[in-house]
């Protein structure tokens, strides 16, 4: 490390942190990673074209494998092994995290959808939470660019919750399955569209990486590179500059801060050795998770931030949102015994419907701020521990039940975009300490009646679109039974957000805090809102346009 | 003539072939008038009654540790936990499997594709949601034991065939309509059932019966659905009167 001298030191390695290591060594800036989790490669441990039986347990999920056996995640989940983070009472908050390089981007869903005008300017529209202290119009160049790298798929569909990329940008989409086109038309004659997702899976080659060969799950990991996971692309690509040296098994603890405000350096612990480290850097990057960053930030305290780094405002911590998730299914009788075909596709959706709900907002038909979207759970999926169907009787008749079954249920995945409340936000547990010795955090959520309305909406609509299947939906649960546990949509955002003032906000529109100005933050705790689309590519979008000022700020002799 | 020797020596053993299945279970089916060493269980005559009986076994906790949170997927692990079955309740799983899971054409009975060896695997793993479906399965195996001796005198891997059936008949439509006595054992018994056609289907064979066409590479675009397939939603589209609805494709392909 002695002849590497690094200006620019960035905590973590997901969608933030990669892609502001590589937009920074591309501009000629030498940057030194730290991961938290041990180094991890796709092209080795991703286990492709493995089958359910050749798993323990068929590949169910547990305590150990959250999402099953294959998942990609390593030492991760809700639970991190010796890590624990603690609930207020009557707080049920769950908080994925994962210990490896690439961080989440290794198992991500690939969903990529750009926030709208709407979703940057929602308070000035309705009143609620706050606005981006930038428009679409200043984000809507550095999307294209963020997009023609990662490589998204998809198309511009022109609905007013989807705006259109650049020509030339998107891949094309896989064509749609049959239980999509079904949903297609029992949506549209509801006015409902279903159009192509996008996703952030490759079906033209780009650089190193393959196209898709439309096999094996994307959760698994990606050894060809075709699904957008930063360790088969990003970090890779910045190592290539000869710009970029990682630690890997490197738990920042705190950010290190001088009496004049600046930031000196960071303090970690090496797993391997567990010894305390101290490295120093002109510009240190915070990209660990909006709950991790903040956490480091709130674990950061001087005689000058008695309440941690970068909070004179108050606000780190504050604003926690996840997305409204809530799950709607059924067996549609028309679908059963279908003509079978290969229905894995890209293995994410194919098709799916955005959120309509714009002009009936301009109305003031709705009773509920912001808007969902659907995710389309169908398909021949690959069999697994789990089977569907009657499953009377035994033998050979019990069989062709399950048979008749295979591929004929559909469900709506609804998610959606939450508002921030005072109820909702993270803090330091004092008294409860992980193996590293690092305070850890502690949740209070809760959901408003803004996100309960949004979710009762979903499932009546959820429910019409799969009657006009001809499916038998029962009474439909309450939108408290129905609506899913906070960070269980695993989308957090928001505690270190942005904003036009150093009172209500942590950072300035390019993630650098108001307090100290060589200290960023550049994964979603910057978000001021939640939209309901996956926050991912934004994340990326964002470091990738923040990473250029700064470069710039570096050449202009301000940083 | 030795049935007993019969009876113990069949053995439900991983890897079998499906000539050797076949002829355990010819072996079994002919097995009948069997007399056992093995009773009923535990206070199994004191707690008949109207809701039936129900085994009252005393099991011990699995303690072995799981896979951790950084297995091996590429090379998965084998054996990742002792397992806990004995052979006699392997031999049962292997009977009661392929009753749920014959012989079909070309498709395999679910001894031939090594299900109990999944079953055994699952009961004996650590983790919370299998230690629940343990206490389900071995109080339902010894359920159907004892109900084997009490209606046949003889386990019911001894049982005739029929015999087998009528128990199974019982208890294998489990629904708000079954009699008391054997909701318990019904409800146990849809859950060893789900368990099999799980291990059955997703082995390559099962998924090849289902009809599970993925998991192989295609060079270029994906294909999507065949002609029938489009033919089939077509019809669909017709019938439920959705067919003007039908989702153009807004990019020429």
């Amino acid at each position: 490390m002695s002849t590497f001298d690094h200006k620019v030191l960035v905590v973590g390695s997901g969608a933030g942190g990669a892609m502001a290591a590589y937009t920074l060594t591309k501009l000629g800036h030498k940057v030194l990673l730290l991961e938290a989790g041990r180094d991890y490669d796709p092209k080795k441990e991703s286990p492709m074209f493995r089958r359910n039986n050749e798993a323990p347990l068929m590949g169910a999920g547990n305590k150990d494998k959250n999402f099953g056996f294959y998942d990609a995640t390593i030492d991760g989940g809700w639970q991190v092994p010796d890590e624990p983070y603690t609930n207020a009472k009557g707080t049920d908050f769950y908080w994925w995290r994962a210990r490896m390089l690439g961080g989440r981007t290794n198992h991500w869903g690939r969903y990529s959808l750009r926030f709208s005008e709407h979703d940057f300017k929602g308070k000035s529209q309705d009143g609620n939470g706050a606005d981006w202290p930038f428009s679409y119009d200043d984000i809507a160049p550095w999307y294209d660019i963020t997009e023609e790298l990662v490589g998204i798929c998809g198309t511009n569909t022109g609905l007013d919750d989807m705006p259109p990329s650049a020509p030339g940008v998107l891949q094309p989409p896989p064509t749609p399955r049959i239980p999509e086109l079904l949903i297609a038309a029992s949506a549209k004659k509801l006015g409902i569209a279903a159009v192509p997702m996008h996703r952030a899976v490759l079906t033209r080659p780009r650089d190193d990486r393959m196209a898709c060969f439309y096999a094996t799950p994307c959760g698994h990991g990606c050894s060809i590179g075709a699904a957008f996971q930063t360790t088969t692309s990003l970090l890779p690509m910045a190592k290539a500059t000869g710009n970029l040296e990682i630690i890997t098994d490197a738990m920042v603890k705190s950010v290190a801060v001088n009496d004049d405000g600046k930031v000196t350096g960071v303090t970690y612990i090496d797993k391997q050795t567990v010894t305390e480290k101290t490295l120093t850097a002109d510009i240190v990057i915070l990209a660990a998770s909006a709950c991790e960053s903040a956490r480091i930030l709130l674990n950061s305290k001087h005689a000058k931030h008695p309440k941690g780094l970068a909070n004179s405002s108050g606000q780190v911590g504050r604003n926690l949102m996840d997305s409204t998730g809530a799950w709607l299914g059924a067996q549609i009788p028309a679908l059963k015994g279908r003509p079978r075909y290969n229905e894995d596709g890209h293995t994410g959706n194919h098709l799916f419907i955005p959120w309509w709900g714009h002009k009936a907002h301009a109305k003031g038909e709705l009773d509920f701020p912001r808007g969902y979207h659907f995710e389309i759970s169908s398909g021949f999926n690959q069999p697994g521990s789990g089977v569907s169907g009657d499953k009377r009787g035994y033998g050979i008749a019990l069989k062709q039940q399950v048979r008749d079954a295979y591929g004929s249920y559909v469900g709506f995945a609804l998610r959606g975009e939450m508002l921030p409340n005072d109820d909702t936000y993270m803090e330091i547990d004092e008294s409860v300490k992980d193996k590293w010795g690092i305070p850890v955090s502690k949740f209070h959520f809760k959901w408003s009646d803004r996100e309960l309305k949004q979710i009762e909406h979903g499932l009546k609509t959820a429910k019409q679109i799969l009657e006009n299947m001809g499916a038998t939906i029962g009474e439909l649960p309450t939108a408290e039974k129905a609506i899913s546990k906070g960070g269980e949509i695993i989308h957090e955002v928001g505690t270190t957000r942005m904003g036009s003032s150093a009172k209500d906000s942590v950072t300035n529109q390019w993630g650098q805090t108001w307090d100290c100005d060589n200290l960023f933050v550049m994964d979603a705790g910057v978000f001021p809102s939640n939209p309901h689309k996956n926050c991912t590519l934004t994340i990326m979008t964002l470091a990738m346009r923040n990473s250029t000022w700064i470069a710039k700020q570096i050449e202009q002799g301000a940083l | 003539m030795h049935n007993e020797d019969r009876v113990d020596s069949y053995k439900y053993i991983s890897g079998m072939t499906r000539r050797e299945s076949l002829k355990w279970l010819g072996l079994l089916a002919a097995g009948s008038a069997v007399s056992l060493s093995a009773g009923c269980s535990k206070a199994l005559e004191e707690t008949i009654s109207d809701k039936g009986h129900w085994p009252d076994l005393d099991l011990q906790p699995i303690t072995a540790k799981g896979y951790g949170t950084d297995p091996n997927m590429v090379m998965p692990p084998q054996s990742p936990w002792p397992l806990t079955l004995t052979q006699a309740q392997l031999n049962l799983v292997a009977v009661l499997a392929d009753h749920i899971v014959p012989s079909e054409g070309n498709n395999p009975s679910a001894t031939e594709v090594n299900v109990p060896s999944v079953i055994d695997e699952w009961v004996s793993s650590p983790y919370n949601g299998q230690q629940k479906d343990r206490v389900t399965i071995l109080h339902g195996l010894a359920w159907i034991d004892d109900e084997a001796v009490l209606r046949y005198k003889a386990p019911f891997v001894a049982l005739k065939k029929e015999q087998q059936t009528a128990i199974l008949n019982d208890i294998a439509y489990f629904d708000n309509e079954t009699p008391p006595q054997f909701q318990r054992i019904g409800n146990a018994f849809l859950r060893f059932k789900n368990l099999v056609l799980g291990a059955y289907f997703c082995t390559p064979q099962g998924c090849k019966d289902i009809g599970y066409l993925g998991n192989v590479p295609i060079a270029g675009d994906y294909p999507g659905p065949t002609d029938e397939a489009r033919a089939h939603l077509d019809s669909i589209l017709a019938e439920l009167g959705l067919t003007e609805y039908a989702y153009q494709d807004s990019v020429a392909s």
